[in-house]
């Protein structure tokens, strides 16, 4: 064994045992030129040390070994990495949260390599219970996790982790001079994916929030998550509510500048769905074909367009109160009464739309939405939804307290202009 | 009963196929899964397992693609073609039992949808979405209390009203009231 690696073993292993893991990790920040020269011995280092009990060291070793080995035949990184991740001490890869997450990026690049990207779904899941503090904590590791679900098709081990509203972020970046900071990137990420991953179970609303997320989160710049995050956002809110929903006001002005003439197709499409003109609607959509192909979003697109014929069939409810068939196919374009049926029949059981259907006389007859506002199951709703709104009103007046008690905050409102105050900002995302 | 126990399986097949080396679980596992999701009307995760499952297994397994072809006809609710894919294939005993199950989930929820969306229907149409012959189809009518017009052949539905949701203690109710109230006070 090279004598570089002899003493990155010692020093590992000596730091552990003095338990001095702040002084271990600003000797393993240095070492990464001695492990990349030596990268053909990493495999004996790996066997000197123990997972549970020298996981810092392990920690560095299997970075360089995902970045700088190129392995020939019998390729080990992955089943050591997962043995890692099931192993490791928590407290210890917590002191380096931006090189274990990291590690599992270099992990799902791997598996998205080899195309099997059902295998990191259980072990992105693993390491984000290690990383995190707290259920709603978001690592940059959720990105990853999202991913590989959403390569994989497989959504369901994803839906766990969405589902609980995140409420804190794991600062992993520790730069000097800015704080501690979470790379935007990851975030952007893990919402436009979340979306995805909503949209494709027919999640429309979760989706929409998701999207919403990802295209007011601050910035000078345009990225193409938002970008793409806004395309969706538009379907979506079609999709959802029928019509394109305002962009908060607290967005950045970088979407309304940059972003929206950027989607252009998708802003014709809006307008021409607003307008319930089927035949427009139709127009645009073979116009600007290959750019939804494209942008991978025909099928959404297509789904908008025959979201249309059930909008118009709505908008009849309001005016008819009963209707026979062959009109209702008239009136909103479709092809015959038996269509017609189809549709109503569909929205019907979506709870749509509220109308029962006389087959022998071939009409229809809308109804009143059916007074349910009594029974025990609209109790449930509201006692549900309230306990929402005081978890809500807890964490707010949490977070008004953090801000009350920061210091920065005290000197600012109490007044006193202090010259030496930082003039950046050290709240960081 | 039925539903806990399919509900755990499908827990442990998902578990299964997570853990699966090569991230590829057997073919069993596979077509109870997706047969499960079929019964759950869970269509969405139905059709991406379909999506996932490697093609070397489709073409050892038709099967597979024969509780697929169901899914299909269940999401264009087709329901003639649903009854007609359910009974043309003699499944093997991996998923025979499930696959019964799906049939007569999807008519339950077949004759929901006529109780709530029809006045009037013609037998030939309660028949087609039930997938059941005349005769029976009219006893189940019958039993249903749907009179059935015997010239012209129409059912005329009637909505059951169908609300069991379990009550609960009026002391659990205080409790949350409590909460609520304290909550808006302060």
């Amino acid at each position: 064994m090279a004598s570089p690696l002899e003493q990155y073993v010692n020093t590992v292993r000596s730091q552990t045992t003095n338990g001095s893991f702040r002084e271990l990790v600003e000797y393993l920040s240095k070492t990464n030129d001695i492990l990349q020269k030596n990268s053909q011995h990493l495999d004996n280092v790996l066997e000197t040390l123990d997972f549970q009990q020298h996981s810092l060291g392990v920690l560095y070793l299997l970075c360089a070994k995902f970045t700088y080995v190129t392995p020939a035949g019998q390729d080990n990184r992955f089943t050591q990495a997962q043995e890692f991740i099931l192993n490791c001490n928590g407290e210890q890869i917590r002191l380096v949260p931006d090189v274990f997450a990291d590690l599992c990026h270099l992990i799902t690049k791997y598996l998205l390599e080899i195309k099997q990207p059902m295998r990191g779904i259980n072990l992105m899941r693993k390491a984000i219970f290690k990383l995190r503090l707290f259920d709603s904590q978001l690592t940059s590791i959720h990105a990853d996790l999202c991913q590989l679900c959403l390569l994989a098709k497989c959504f369901k081990p994803a839906l766990e982790i969405l589902d609980v509203d995140i409420t804190g972020i794991c600062q992993e970046i520790t730069s000097s001079h800015n704080g501690s900071q979470f790379d935007a990137k990851y975030f952007l990420l893990y919402f436009y994916y979340g979306g995805m991953i909503y949209l494709a179970l027919k999640n429309l609303d979760r989706a929409l929030y998701f999207f919403e997320v990802a295209i007011t989160t601050p910035a000078h710049a345009v990225s193409h998550v938002m970008l793409e995050a806004y395309k969706k956002y538009i379907i979506v809110s079609l999709l959802l509510h029928g019509k394109e929903q305002p962009i908060p006001k607290y967005a950045s002005h970088v979407v309304n500048r940059f972003i929206k003439p950027l989607s252009q197709p998708y802003s014709t499409l809006a307008s021409a769905f607003e307008l319930n003109n089927t035949s427009e609607l139709n127009n645009i959509l073979t116009k600007h074909t290959d750019i939804f192909v494209r942008d991978h979003n025909l099928g959404l697109v297509k789904q908008v367009s025959s979201v249309l014929y059930k909008k118009n069939i709505q908008r009849l409810t309001k005016t008819f109160l009963t209707l026979s068939l062959s009109d209702v196919a008239s009136r909103v374009g479709l092809q015959g009464p038996s269509d017609a049926e189809k549709y109503i029949l569909h929205m019907i059981e979506e709870k749509q739309i509220y109308a029962t259907i006389n087959q022998k006389d071939g009409m229809v007859i809308f109804l009143d939405e059916p007074d349910k506002h009594c029974g025990p199951e609209v109790l449930k709703e509201l006692e549900k939804e309230l306990c929402l709104c005081m978890e809500l009103d807890k964490q707010i007046l949490t977070m008004d307290c953090d801000i009350q008690v920061n210091p920065q905050y005290v000197r600012k409102s109490t007044g006193t202009q202090d010259d030496e105050q930082p003039t950046k900002s050290t709240y960081a995302m | 009963m039925v539903s806990i126990d399919l509900t755990y399986l499908m827990g442990e097949l998902e578990k299964q196929e997570l853990e699966a080396p090569n991230g590829v679980a057997s073919p069993q596992a596979y077509e109870q899964l997706l047969a499960i999701y079929l019964y759950k009307n869970d269509l969405c995760n139905a059709k991406y397992l379909w999506k996932r499952i490697p093609s070397q297994i489709k073409e050892s397994n038709p099967e597979l693609g024969h509780i697929w072809s169901v899914g299909q006809y269940m999401w264009k609710k087709d329901y003639p073609s649903i009854y007609n894919a359910l009974n043309s294939v003699t499944w093997t005993e991996t998923v025979a039992d499930i696959m019964k199950k799906v049939q007569e989930s999807v008519r339950d929820r077949a004759i929901q949808l006529i109780s709530q969306a029809y006045s009037s229907i013609t037998l030939e149409a309660v028949c087609a979405m039930t997938g059941l012959p005349p005769d029976s189809c009219c006893k189940t009518c019958i039993d249903r209390q749907w009179q059935i017009e015997s010239d012209s052949k129409i059912v005329h539905p009637v909505l059951s009203d169908a609300q069991s949701i379990g009550q609960t203690s009026s002391e659990d109710q205080l409790y949350k009231l409590t909460d609520f109230v304290s909550f808006l006070e302060n």
